[in-house]
């Protein structure tokens, strides 16, 4: 549909038929009332069916038609009759004072309907604009809405139209992986969209800029930026257009462009509360790290520098035992930083494990070794189920899992209780756990102790209160929340339980493989 | 004698520590902070055993460890930090005698260099035939292993493997390597084999299997057969 003020252009001769009739009928009621009435009443006949005519004729066809009827009124009842002379003294003045009237009313009225049809497009453009301003609020993602935008601008201007508009931010270059397109535009047309984007600036016919173009092109603008761009092909051709047909295409493209912004705006405050909340998880991480880090730093400090300055005082057994405690709190250093690097490097995407078919039994075997040394009473039993299969897995990962569960377990329970290391198979799944017999975990820790940044917060209040903070005040953190990055890593998962009779056991279960083709069996050798 | 170490270490704290803990214990050392250094000195001086650290300002350890593969038979002990994994790994298989990660112990420094010296020159020449750890005793030349006095029954791949644990015991010898004098070189991805016969040998020498004294694991770089006993002539000792 075409909507204009141009529609009286397009006013065609079928429209005209009730002005041909009331024409008609003043024609025949003058030709039956001649003689009847004088010629003065006859003439408001005339003037009455111009009036009447003008309702539906053009105003200067109206007007013509009008005095040319005045004339055939000259010609057919004023005297003498079948002449154009015009008695001056009766006649004149009524002939003058009829065509003026039939002019004057075709003009008015003529200037009325123009008045009443634009005052319609008025209305039915600022419908149109409610409601494309409807969808696009409704609209999640007025990106969808792009075909509409260039429906409703064709149907508005009756010409092609094709539309670029910027997926997120306006790309620094012509990047058309960063733009989505609508509608065909050959290759002026495309820079052209391009560059009415960057200028946010309306360019064609009619506009202050490059006013020598075929075609109009209209940003879509938001406050102060623009984010994507209109091209209405060939509009800039049709010189009997109407000049508020731009205003209204522009309005309708402005109201995409503060749509495009609305959820510009709303990504960026994702945006930046993703990235103050990822800074917190740092900060609160680094915090909880560096505490980790200071505790053996301080017994180191202490006893090397007792060592340095108090050393020619103290007696051989005292030397003996500041440096062991230095060797020790070195150790657990040692510890923690690979903690911390392995979790920094398991959390970066796309970590590439170093994966080998592991026997659970040699992991256990060098775990045990390494736990032996903080273990003279051999607390730590292991129990592996005959047959097991072989785990594909990264072997230093999996015994740095290990040896730390082991560590912690060691360290958080009676210095009598057995500490024990079980491999089973369930399934299409290997279990590992790690069993000890402390005083257990608060069931609303069980989940938070796998998380590092937990820890500089005081614990919950309550009966588990105890239970937790002696493991939150000595450093699991890092530890268990790296076990867990492990054993995830590794496609499984780390969890706790609780045991029946005190004490947790953390649990990590492995999807198995299918087990790698092994070599024929032998006999012994004589 | 007095054996002569060159320590090649670029952090000078580090350097001097273990160089006056080395002094100590009766070595003669000579340090150098950089690869060019280090390969400046080695050129020169007749030298018994190199410590070497990976992560040099001048380059890596892997050009000096093949300057003096080409030249002589001399043991080199790696000092890696924990990332440089795959660099460790790759420098043992190029003919490096042992690695330590860091940090350590001195004392672990000292044993893994005894034991570099003792095997120092068996490249060339013959290699130990004799082992003796606790209850366990093998004999190569006779092909024969016992324990508890009692003779085991191995297979000979099984006897094999042993075999090539036994001529480096005490040091770390990679899968690679392990596979690769085994089963041959197609087989040194087939890590499956080794879990499975170093299972079996566990089970046949091995008091506890799951905690291992004598075949020890050396996880994502091989195996490590422990000291011998220091005394051949020791009596048997129960486990």
């Amino acid at each position: 549909m075409r909507i204009g003020i141009d529609a009286e252009t397009s006013w065609r001769l079928r429209d005209a038929w009730p002005a041909l009739l009331v024409w008609a009928c003043a024609a025949a009621a003058m030709a039956l009332l001649d003689g009847q009435l004088d010629l003065a009443n006859l003439a408001m006949l005339l003037v009455l069916a111009s009036a009447l005519a003008s309702l539906w004729l053009p105003g200067a066809l109206s007007a013509a038609i009008g005095l040319l009827a005045v004339l055939a009124f000259n010609w057919s009842f004023v005297p003498p009759r079948h002449t154009f002379a015009v008695d001056l003294r009766q006649h004149a003045l009524l002939l003058a004072a009829m065509a003026a009237v039939t002019t004057i009313v075709s003009t008015l009225m003529a200037g009325l309907r123009s008045q009443a049809r634009r005052a319609q497009v008025h209305a039915r453009r600022a419908e149109q604009l409610r409601q494309w301003g409807e969808t696009l609020r409704d609209a999640a993602d007025p990106l969808a809405q792009a075909g509409a935008l260039r429906d409703a601008l064709a149907a508005l201007a009756g010409v092609d139209v094709a539309l670029l508009v910027a997926k997120d931010r306006v790309p620094d270059t012509d990047d058309e992986s960063a733009v989505m397109r609508v509608g065909a535009a050959d290759a002026d047309q495309s820079a052209g969209l391009w560059h009415c984007l960057r200028q946010g600036e309306p360019m064609g016919p009619g506009t202050a800029r490059h006013a020598g173009l075929p075609d109009w092109y209209l940003p879509m603008r938001g406050r102060g930026i623009s984010l994507g761009a209109v091209v209405l092909r060939g509009q800039g051709t049709d010189a009997t257009q109407d000049p508020l047909l731009r205003a209204h295409a522009q309005a309708v493209c402005d109201q995409m462009g503060q749509a495009l912004q609305r959820v510009l705006m709303r990504r960026d405050e994702q945006r930046a509360r993703d990235e103050a909340q990822s800074q917190a998880v740092r900060n609160a991480l680094l915090a909880a790290i560096s505490h980790d880090f200071r505790t053996p730093l301080a017994t180191i400090m202490g006893a090397a520098s007792s060592l340095a300055e108090q050393g020619a005082r103290l007696d051989p057994q005292q030397r003996q035992r500041l440096a062991a405690s230095i060797v020790d709190e070195t150790e657990q250093l040692s510890r923690l930083t690979d903690n911390t690097l392995q979790l920094a490097r398991l959390d970066a995407p796309g970590v590439a494990l170093r994966c080998d078919w592991e026997s659970a039994e040699e992991l256990v075997g060098s775990v045990l070794r390494h736990a032996r040394r903080h273990d003279p009473a051999r607390r730590v039993r292991a129990r592996l189920e005959p047959g097991l299969p072989l785990l594909w897995c990264d072997a230093l990962l999996l015994t740095q899992l290990l040896d730390n569960l082991v560590d912690n377990a060691l360290k958080y329970s009676p210095a009598e209780a057995p500490v024990e290391v079980l491999v089973r198979r369930q399934g299409e799944h290997a279990v590992l756990a790690v069993r000890d017999r402390g005083p257990g975990i608060a069931p609303a820790w069980r989940e938070r102790v796998f998380e590092v940044f937990r820890r500089g917060e005081p614990g919950p209040q309550g009966d588990g209160d105890a239970s937790l903070t002696p493991r939150a005040r000595a450093g699991a953190g890092v530890g268990l929340a790296v076990c867990r990055a492990i054993a995830r890593a590794h496609g499984g998962e780390l969890r706790l339980r609780p045991r029946g009779h005190g004490g947790c056991s953390f649990e990590c279960v492995l999807p198995l493989r299918e087990q790698p083709l092994q070599p024929p069996a032998e006999d012994a050798a004589p | 004698m007095t054996m002569r170490v060159l320590l090649v270490e670029d952090d000078a704290e580090l350097r001097r520590t273990l160089r006056d803990a080395l002094t100590l214990e009766g070595y003669e050392m000579l340090t150098a902070a950089s690869l060019s250094e280090g390969l400046a000195l080695a050129a020169n001086a007749a030298l018994d055993l190199v410590v070497l650290d990976l992560g040099l300002p001048d380059g890596d350890g892997e050009s000096l460890l093949a300057a003096l593969r080409r030249r002589q038979s001399l043991p080199v002990l790696v000092i890696s930090a924990r990332q440089a994994e795959g660099q460790k790994i790759r420098l043992l298989d190029a003919g490096a005698d042992d690695y330590l990660v860091k940090p350590f112990g001195v004392g672990e420094l000292l044993a893994r260099m005894r034991v570099a010296l003792r095997h120092r020159g068996t490249r060339v020449s013959a290699a130990l035939t004799h082992y003796h750890r606790g209850a366990v005793q093998i004999d190569l030349a006779a092909q024969r292993v016992r324990r508890d006095g009692e003779p085991v029954h191995l297979t000979p791949t099984e006897f094999k493997l042993l075999a090539r644990l036994v001529r480096n015991a005490g040091q770390v010898v990679t899968h690679r390597q392990l596979l690769a004098d085994v089963w041959g070189a197609e087989f040194v991805d087939h890590t499956q084999y080794l879990r499975l016969y170093m299972g079996q040998l566990r089970a046949k020498l091995e008091a506890d299997p799951a905690e291992p004294r004598m075949l020890l694991t050396d996880p994502g770089v091989g195996y490590r057969l422990a000291e011998p006993d220091d005394d051949a002539a020791a009596p048997l000792m129960p486990s």
